[in-house]
């Protein structure tokens, strides 16, 4: 974390996709190739997102959209979901409404969850949160199961829905040779706030309620100690440790 | 020998010499599954303890076996009797420098563990307090340089720099980087003897065979290096030896014969921009094996080539099923009966992509689909697809582990034997053929790309493990006359002696010996590797 901008330092760091949306994107690329369809992947961010979303369409995804402006930047949650469901609406405009839309449990670098509930609404969806396990689907709705303060609900929806996806709910596949070539030209949609129509007071830092006051890294406050010697000298040792002496 | 180390008592050796007891058991074993003996054991901590350790054992004429984290394959660390001289804690990344060419060298202890060691270059983060003055100053221009490299990769992570100096480890990117032996610029060595050898790559040089040493604090060694050829592929069989060579090659594959290693300066390189990893799934062997030819001709940043066999594939599905730990291997699909793996470093992403069409193209041509591949582009990719190709062997080690308790006498027979380029089908050939003959169990992995593959004997009961050590034998034979080394990159160590011998012949080994000889008169050190043990029969 930068201490002065309370931000996320990314600089030198690989991008890649949020684990948890691995998991989304596998469920959605395993639920095409049962019952057909499409999948088209939209993420909010900085132009080199790009490559994270190739990497995506490397493994199934048919199209991908990247919205990306400066406007944007700085956004929260809320000015996120906000973000993502203009371009859900536009790539609406030309391939129908979907039926599903998938989301990982939460971001592991902002350790954010509200994306998903956020959008559904934003979408005017229902939404299913912590989604381990899809029990069933057919071509009107499914049927999952989703974790509950430690309980396993089962919940049926007709679509359209929005579900939010925990870890393990399957095994990403890894791209193909043919899916890394094919990705490098197949439709990217690169859009601005004026190409979907954004209202700039709801995007960005400008439309983000949430206000970082101060961030800081706890401290380690446990200590490794080794003992050393013979086991008998370790006891020793450590019946000293236990003690408060040492 | 244990009363003589009980009179010691107020002096420091006390406790540095510790008598062996049953706490300290796991310094008699190694990777290799083998086990011996030892009286006493130490953890020196520096060089002068090492030389004082030596000192004592030379005093007493106890022999001594030097060990890293034992994870060698050679039982090269497995004592025979006499004193356990462990490394482990010699463990310090003690300093930083730039040569000539402008390349960051760190000066490591023996003891500095790999994963550790390069998780500390790629953080840039070390424990500077104690370095020198120059040390500190070149630390300050590595932490502003581009990302550094360190290549040698032996497939087990948690293996010591020392340890791979000592059996000049490889793994799948000496493809391209070589072995361990050249990203080592400078070796120091304490002698049995109480001297020190201290050579930096280009220092010392043999004229022809003969190599005349400098030795600290005073005094000179003269050598007269073996006269035999080495075989023209990889290679850590003996000891290193050619016209005119460095003195630092001779002391790096040495296999903990000549002296103990105190510092190890190891050369890093700026990091590739991108590394990818592909996994290519084939029919059968065959079509495998023409992919290899054809792509380590044609395909540009190649640095690995790696095979796994159908019987190795096998194997994962089951373990994946048996372990929780191996359940995120990714899922191999029945119809995929050979898999070679290819590893692409380059500097730009355009190339990169170049390189994989032509692997998709030449994976096509071979018998083999695009399709029929994992791409890994990030490091939690490469992370998976390191798990899967370690999880291979471990995945045999638990199998001759679950056998063992059954029948002890049994280990894994793995061979670590590469043959010229031109020879890699013929040497497929000679080991299907064997195992068809012998009717052994088997699964064979290993760095098909050097021409180096691991056949892994799988006995059951004693009967087929007398008969896979006999089949061993005869395929190094053949490997030898194929031009080939019965040691490609795990050394002799103890495993291998009477394989060396049919490799070079009596005549050289007395050679080998002559040069041990030279450095440790009283052939203290490393008892049983590389050599018989005069006089005595082998474990």
């Amino acid at each position: 974390m930068d201490p002065v901008t309370n931000t996320i330092i990314r600089d030198g760091k690989q991008s890649v996709i949020n684990p948890y949306d691995r998991f989304a994107l596998e469920l959605a690329l395993q639920i095409k190739e049962r019952l057909g369809g499409s999948v088209v992947v939209v993420s909010m961010g900085i132009p080199a997102t790009a490559r994270i979303l190739k990497e995506a369409l490397s493994c199934g995804a048919d199209e991908a959209v990247l919205l990306s402006d400066r406007a944007f930047a700085g956004a929260d949650t809320l000015a996120t979901s906000y973000t993502l469901q203009l371009g859900i609406r536009k790539m609406e405009q030309r391939l129908g409404k979907f039926d599903l839309v998938l989301c990982g449990r939460m971001a592991i670098d902002g350790d954010t969850a509200q994306i998903g509930p956020e959008l559904a609404e934003q979408l005017g969806i229902p939404h299913i949160t912590d989604v381990e396990e899809l029990l069933e689907v057919s071509q009107e709705r499914l049927v999952c199961c989703r974790l509950a303060d430690g309980e396993r609900q089962k919940v049926s929806a007709p679509f359209p829905v929005l579900l939010t996806v925990n870890k393990d709910i399957n095994q990403p596949r890894l791209p193909n040779i043919k899916g890394v070539l094919w990705a490098e030209t197949a439709p990217l949609h690169l859009w601005n706030a004026a190409e979907v129509g954004a209202d700039l007071k709801r995007c960005g830092l400008t439309g983000s309620p949430t206000q970082v006051v101060r961030t800081h890294v706890p401290l380690r406050e446990q200590e490794c100690k080794v003992l050393q010697g013979s086991v008998v000298e370790q006891l020793k040792v450590l019946q000293r440790l236990l003690k408060g002496e040492d | 020998m244990v009363n003589e180390f009980i009179k010691l008592e107020g002096t420091s050796l006390e406790s540095l010499i510790r008598t062996m007891d049953d706490s300290l058991a796991e310094v008699l074993r190694d990777e290799s599954r083998n086990s011996g003996r030892a009286e006493s054991v130490s953890f020196p901590k520096n060089e002068e303890e090492v030389l004082a350790v030596l000192a004592f054992c030379r005093s007493q004429g106890i022999s001594i076996t030097v060990q890293g984290a034992r994870t060698g394959l050679a039982a090269a660390a497995v004592p025979y009797g006499g004193h356990v001289l462990n490394c482990s804690k010699m463990n310090q990344v003690m300093g930083c420098r730039q040569d000539e060419q402008g390349r960051f060298i760190l000066t490591c202890q023996p003891g500095v563990i790999l994963s550790e060691f390069k998780k500390a270059i790629d953080q840039k983060n070390f424990r500077t307090t104690h370095w020198s003055e120059a040390s500190q100053g070149s630390f300050e221009k590595f932490r502003k340089a581009e990302r550094q490299f360190f290549p040698p990769d032996p497939t087990e992570a948690s293996a010591t720099i020392g340890g791979m100096a000592a059996c000049n480890a490889s793994g799948a990117r000496t493809f391209a980087y070589q072995s361990m032996r050249a990203h080592v610029d400078r070796v120091r060595m304490v002698l049995t003897t109480g001297k020190i050898v201290d050579v930096r790559r280009g220092q010392a040089k043999a004229n022809g065979r003969s190599l005349e040493l400098s030795l600290l604090p005073e005094g000179r060694l003269m050598l007269d290096l073996p006269t035999y050829q080495m075989p023209k592929t990889k290679n850590a069989a003996g000891y290193y030896v050619e016209d005119d060579m460095d003195a630092v090659d001779l002391l790096v594959g040495s296999d903990g014969t000549l002296g103990v290693m105190t510092e190890i300066d190891c050369i890093l390189i700026p990091h590739p921009a991108f590394i990818w990893g592909v996994s290519c799934f084939f029919p059968g062997e065959q079509e495998a094996v023409d992919f290899v030819i054809a792509a380590r001709r044609q395909v540009a940043g190649l640095v690995a080539l790696e095979s796994f066999d159908g019987n190795a594939l096998q194997l994962l599905r089951e373990q994946r099923l048996r372990s929780s730990a191996f359940s995120r291997l990714p899922h191999v699909p029945e119809d995929y009966g050979y898999c070679i793996y290819a590893e692409l470093h380059g500097s730009e992403e355009g190339r990169m992509l170049e390189a994989l069409k032509r692997l998709g193209e030449l994976a096509e041509g071979a018998g083999g689909n695009p399709e029929s591949t994992w791409v890994a582009r990030n490091e939690a990719d490469l992370a998976l697809l390191q798990f899967f190709r370690h999880a291979v062997p471990e995945s045999t080690n638990l199998l001759i582990d679950r056998r063992k308790q059954v029948c002890p006498v049994i280990t894994k027979l793995s061979t670590d034997m590469s043959v010229p380029d031109d020879k890699l089908r013929d040497v497929i050939a000679l080991y299907r053929r064997g195992l068809a003959e012998v009717g052994l169990e088997s699964a064979a992995w290993g760095h098909i790309g050097n021409n180096h593959i691991h056949v892994n004997l799988l006995p059951r009961d004693e009967d087929e493990f007398g008969r896979g050590k006999a089949l061993y034998q005869r395929w190094a034979e053949a490997v030898v006359a194929m031009g080939g080394a019965v040691a490609a990159e795990h050394g002799i160590g103890k495993t291998k002696v009477a394989m060396l011998r049919s490799m070079y012949g009596e005549k050289h080994i007395q050679e080998m010996r002559a040069v041990k000889k030279a450095f440790d008169p009283l052939q203290l050190l490393g008892q049983g590797n590389l050599f018989p043990v005069e006089g005595g029969a082998q474990q």
